[in-house]
């Protein structure tokens, strides 16, 4: 063996024995992984030597916690890092299919079989599964109920049933207010805007099972600054919205430097003629605001992503004029989209037209923190969802929930299909791939009898988590199958059959898609790995 | 909230260190009372709790890697109590949730102290153990930071050999993924945002490991969005590698590579702080810094363990205390941009500091007599293989803790005095002006002299030998054991000069000695051989900006 001879050190397992670490390492994660997987898995709570929580359900964030060194699990991890990177569910479901093929395939391989074999079935078992997949989904209508169902289905996953409903709707409203025709959307423009609010008194009034209220701001954004200055209105209505990239701050030129001014005074002078080239710029406001608002019901907001210093705040301020400095660059798109208007980059012809319009712009003061809600739009074509609640774990945890939920809604309007969940899809893949295996001939056929048995992995870990008897559901799944001619899933309160179509339990296609085709291939490499080396650096980097 | 204020950026577990003792410092030395010679709110802000509580914090935004905080929540005690885990806001059926813990890590005796309301107050004091207590940053931190201020970068854990943080690229690759930027520059803004008159930022990052990168994509962005704003960069080297102690063959290769992987870092985080910064000072106490760190530069009257962050990184936070002084203080309207305009002529990015700490000056001395007696220069270069020199300069010299009645001989007890030229300078500044403009050769010389010595109470390490008396002056005879130095006098300076074009001349020969291709992380992370080339080409060109030769 060459790397043996170069460099002594290294370490090598082979053939048999490189497959057992990579079969039990793929067991161990899915084992640590099983029990969190649907609407009745457990939640992990987190807990760092210094005391920080986290709360999670996901299972990349789990595999990312747990700080995994076994090389056949990070690459596992790996892949179900990228699964959520392209479609934002399925994590756990693909840590478990890839265990659970393994776990099939070592039966196989202890009889015999050359895992080369088994991986000529995997793939041709992930063909026909596509084919299945292709066949039961379902092409919808995109409408709000269709999508409140994908979405409430991802989210009851991840938190209190309660809380998903209300979730739900929230990220099911956002996505329809930014929709426009047949245009993609932009999931940026919904800007997720947290608020903690004081623990003592808050939480007292809002105990129970939701703790947490959720507004969303639908026809506007919320800002999180607010003016800088004591004497700036803080509610205005009727508003004209200057957005603008544009610096209000004087700023000291460099020539203007240290060593070349030896006295004071000379250096004021310069400052005075530089000073005066920011005022024209606030003179400029300020005229455009005279010739709209005066005289009129009209106020005026002036939303700047670059500074403003108080020279040039106070002027505004004497004119009433609201101003905020050092905006978001994300808020200023959103802040055209939701107002209308364009942002300007310089003062230059400055006119009615770049303005964009708000009933009502006002500031809430929460801590040392501002905020600033830009509501009553013309075209809201911009979502705010505010999340408030006592502390910055259920935050974050609420947060990646609205994500997913938002994921869940985009795929669907992206595939303009779902699949009945509850497990049906793999309830009839392995119907489906039993019949196929039939037709096929030679020792290939146990690859897809593997394929078909991993598949059930899925109902049956359902099925563990909800309390019932394995064995008991998965047969009377399979009898139901073959007779519905509707996909069967796993009812996870009685335990019994359902149709998912009737009671509005849906996944995503993509989602499906991705873990059949990301699972398949990484279980079959890990197949035909027949030797694992550990060489020290220097024999690789160098 | 009407001062100059500047943010600071922390990059790496190194840089960590510094600021740490560069904030426990400051803290020391706060004068609420008016006549405060430096402006704390340029550094620091004040802020609000939920309960009402004012806070006095950092303004500041630090990163290190998961695991390195040890007993520090992410987002400190000050805003909120660390929460209790409890299973009723998990919002899921509370017998289905699950509460793992990571066994939690007993704090050493200085921080138990610092919790205790009874012993807090003399924790300044107190001697403990602290070079064997602490193993990362935290344990010495007497600050309290803004939960703001803490970012962990979750991906890569410390201290973790399989998956190393150790190449520029991976560092560039984290800040450009989605979730860190926005996070990050949402930082940023948010502490920008509420400054009147922002200066810029003060930027400390390792430059060994992925850091560099990191902070190579934050200053693009900061040079995006705050086009005008300075950013006055530290790249910090440590002193030590744990790898360079190597016993077998093996280890040996091993530190080699490590070696190499470093310079490889430097070379590309120096040309992205060329490109990014507005004016860089690397800092090493190593004398070499590349490829080993090299003999640790010695100061008078100090002893000190190289091999300690702790320590090292003691003596760098006071000469970084002491040299931004000058655009700290609130007498002066000598701003961020003014030092790195100055420094930075001529595309000369790059400049060097120098440190004398504890500045040699005897119980009953005065100024006049202790620059006659000096021998040798001044300060001693903190940037490594840097030799300052004494010719064609443009430097920044800040001493501080030396009071104006020190001066000189008085009239009538001066004999001999009174005969050198410098009896007639009534002022620290002028006498130490006029000795640099003797003592330097077309140079142009900036000294600044502030009367509050350097605090060194405890966590800050007893480095001084026992000549150092309480004040930090030397004396004659040794402090009595029972005594601790509390402060200290210290100068420091900032150089631009050929000397610099030296040490960016010896990074530029270590770094082609490389065989680029053979390191595939680098390549594989989006570095391929032609943009190596260019980034030591810039390096290049950069180096001659620093050749003065070609003027005369």
């Amino acid at each position: 063996m060459a790397i043996s001879l170069l460099n002594p050190k290294a370490e090598v397992a082979r053939a048999a024995q490189a497959l057992a670490i990579n079969i039990s390492a793929a067991k161990g994660i899915q084992d640590v992984m099983k029990s969190n997987l649907g609407p009745k898995g457990t939640v992990k709570m987190l807990v760092s030597g210094a005391g920080d929580i986290k709360i999670t359900k996901d299972g990349n964030v789990l595999l990312h916690e747990m700080q995994i060194q076994h090389p056949t699990a990070s690459l596992i991890a790996r892949a179900s890092t990228a699964q959520d990177d392209s479609t934002g569910d399925g994590t756990t479901s693909t840590v478990l299919v890839i265990g659970e093929l393994l776990k099939q395939a070592d039966i196989y391989i202890a009889e015999g079989l050359h895992p080369r074999i088994l991986a000529e079935g995997f793939d041709q078992a992930r063909t026909k599964a596509l084919e299945v997949l292709d066949k039961i989904k379902i092409p919808v209508e995109i409408n709000k109920e269709n999508l409140t169902d994908v979405c409430r289905t991802s989210l009851r996953t991840k938190v209190h049933q309660k809380l998903a409903d209300l979730l739900t709707d929230v990220c099911v409203d956002a996505v329809l207010a930014l929709k426009q025709g047949d245009k993609p959307i932009d999931l940026h423009m919904i800007e997720l805007m947290e608020m903690q609010h004081k623990t003592e008194t808050d939480t007292s009034l809002i105990r129970g099972n939701i703790s947490t209220k959720i507004i969303i701001a639908n026809a506007g954004l919320v800002l999180d600054h607010g003016s800088r200055h004591p004497d700036m209105p803080k509610s205005l209505r009727n508003c004209y919205i200057l957005t603008c990239n544009v610096s209000l701050e004087y700023e000291k030129s460099e020539v203007n430097s240290g060593f070349f001014y030896k006295t004071a005074e000379e250096r004021e002078k310069m400052v005075v003629a530089e000073r005066e080239f920011i005022d024209q710029r606030v003179r400029k406001i300020i005229a455009l605001k005279k010739s709209l608002c005066d005289g009129k019901d009209k106020t005026f907001v002036v939303i700047n992503q670059k500074g403003i210093d108080p020279i040039s705040l106070d002027m505004l301020a004497k004119e009433g004029i609201m101003a905020l400095r050092r905006a978001k660059r994300r808020n200023m798109e959103r802040l055209a989209l939701a107002c209308g208007g364009d942002a300007v980059n310089s003062f230059d012809d400055l006119s009615e037209s770049c303005l964009g319009y708000a009933g009502h712009v006002y500031e809430h003061v929460l801590g040392e923190n501002k905020y600033t809600f830009v509501e009553e739009c013309k075209v809201p074509q911009s979502v705010t969802i505010l999340m408030k609640g006592p502390n910055k774990h259920t935050l974050i945890q609420i947060k990646d929930a609205i994500r997913d939920g938002l994921r869940a809604i985009n795929n669907t309007i992206e595939d303009k299909a779902l699949i009945p969940g509850a497990g049906a899809f793999e309830v009839t893949a392995n119907k489906e791939l039993l019949k196929f295996k039939d037709t096929v001939k030679g020792k290939v056929r146990l690859g897809i009898a593997a394929y078909a048995e991993a598949l059930l992995g899925i109902p049956k870990t359902l099925a563990v988590n909800s309390g019932f008897d394995v064995q008991d559901t998965i047969v009377k799944l399979q009898e139901e199958s073959r007779l519905s001619p509707d996909p069967i899933g796993l009812d996870l309160t009685s335990g019994e059959p359902i149709v998912p179509k009737d009671l509005g339990i849906f996944d995503n296609y993509i989602v499906k898609k991705q873990i059949i085709n990301s699972c398949t291939i990484i279980a079959s490499n890990l197949l035909l790995v027949d030797e694992i080396m550990r060489a020290g650096m220097s024999s690789l980097k160098g | 909230m009407n001062s100059k204020g500047i943010l600071t950026l922390q990059f790496g577990h190194y840089s960590n260190f510094i600021g740490t003792h560069w904030w426990n410092i400051q803290e020391q030395g706060f004068d609420y009372t008016s006549h405060s010679e430096i402006d704390h709110d340029v550094l620091y802000r004040e802020g609000v709790t939920n309960k009402h509580g004012v806070t006095f914090t950092p303004r500041l935004l630090l990163v290190d890697l998961k695991g390195s905080l040890k007993h520090l929540p992410e987002r400190g005690e000050l805003y909120d109590e660390p929460p209790k885990p409890t299973k009723s806001d998990v919002n899921w059926d509370s017998d289905l949730v699950e509460i793992e813990g990571v066994s939690g890590n007993n704090k050493n005796q200085f921080l138990k102290d610092l919790e205790n309301p009874e012993e807090s107050h003399k924790v300044l004091t107190k001697t403990y153990d602290l070079e064997k207590d602490v193993t990362v940053w935290s344990d010495f931190l007497y600050s309290r930071f803004h939960p703001r201020t803490v970012t962990v970068i979750n991906e890569y854990q410390h201290e973790n050999e399989h998956t190393p943080f150790d190449a520029f690229p991976l560092g560039k690759d984290l800040w450009n993924s989605s979730s860190f930027e926005d996070d990050f520059s949402n930082k940023i803004r948010s502490y920008v945002e509420e400054c009147d008159y922002f200066q810029g930022f003060h930027l400390l990052s390792d430059c060994t490991d992925a850091f560099s990168g990191l902070s190579a994509g934050c200053m693009e962005h900061l040079e995006d969005d705050y086009c005008r704003k300075s950013i006055l960069a530290f790249p910090v080297v440590p002193s030590f590698f744990p790898d360079s102690k190597f016993e077998t063959k093996e280890q040996q290769c091993h530190a080699i590579i490590n070696e190499s992987v470093r310079v490889l870092n430097l070379a590309l985080s120096f040309n992205a702080f060329n490109a990014h910064s507005s004016l860089f000072v690397p800092l090493c106490m190593g004398s070499k810094g590349w490829r080993q760190p090299g003999p640790k530069n010695e100061f008078n009257h100090t002893v000190y363990d190289s091999e300690l962050a702790y320590h090292s990184s003691a003596i760098l936070a006071a000469a970084l205390d002491t040299f931004t002084l000058k655009h700290r203080l609130k007498s002066s309207s000598f701003s961020l941009v003014d030092l790195c305009a100055d420094l930075s002529h001529n595309g000369r990015k790059a400049a060097a500091a120098s440190l004398c700490m504890p500045f040699s000056f005897n119980v009953d001395a005065n100024l006049l007599e202790c620059l006659d007696n000096w021998e040798g220069p001044l300060t001693k270069s903190i940037t490594p293989n840097c030799t300052i020199g004494s010719d064609r300069l443009m430097q920044y010299v800040i001493l501080r803790g030396i009071r104006e009645d020190r001066l000189k001989q008085q009239a009538d007890r001066a004999e001999k005095q009174r005969n050198l030229p410098a009896y007639k300078c009534d002022s620290i500044t002028e006498m130490l002006s006029l000795y640099l403009s003797y003592s330097t050769h077309a140079t142009i010389n900036n000294v600044t002299v502030v009367r509050k010595p350097l605090d060194v109470k405890t966590p800050f390490p007893r480095i001084f030998d026992e000549f150092i008396g309480q004040a930090g002056y030397v004396g004659a005879t040794p402090r009595p054991g029972h005594i601790n130095v509390e402060s200290v006098p210290v100068m420091a300076g900032l150089h631009s000069g050929s000397g610099v074009g030296d040490m960016l001349e010896s990074l530029y020969t270590e770094a082609r000695r490389i065989k680029y291709p053979r390191f595939h992380q680098f390549i594989n992370a989006g570095i391929d051989k032609d943009e190596y080339e260019a980034c030591l080409e810039s390096l290049l060109t950069l180096r001659e900006n620093y050749m003065d030769n070609y003027y005369i």
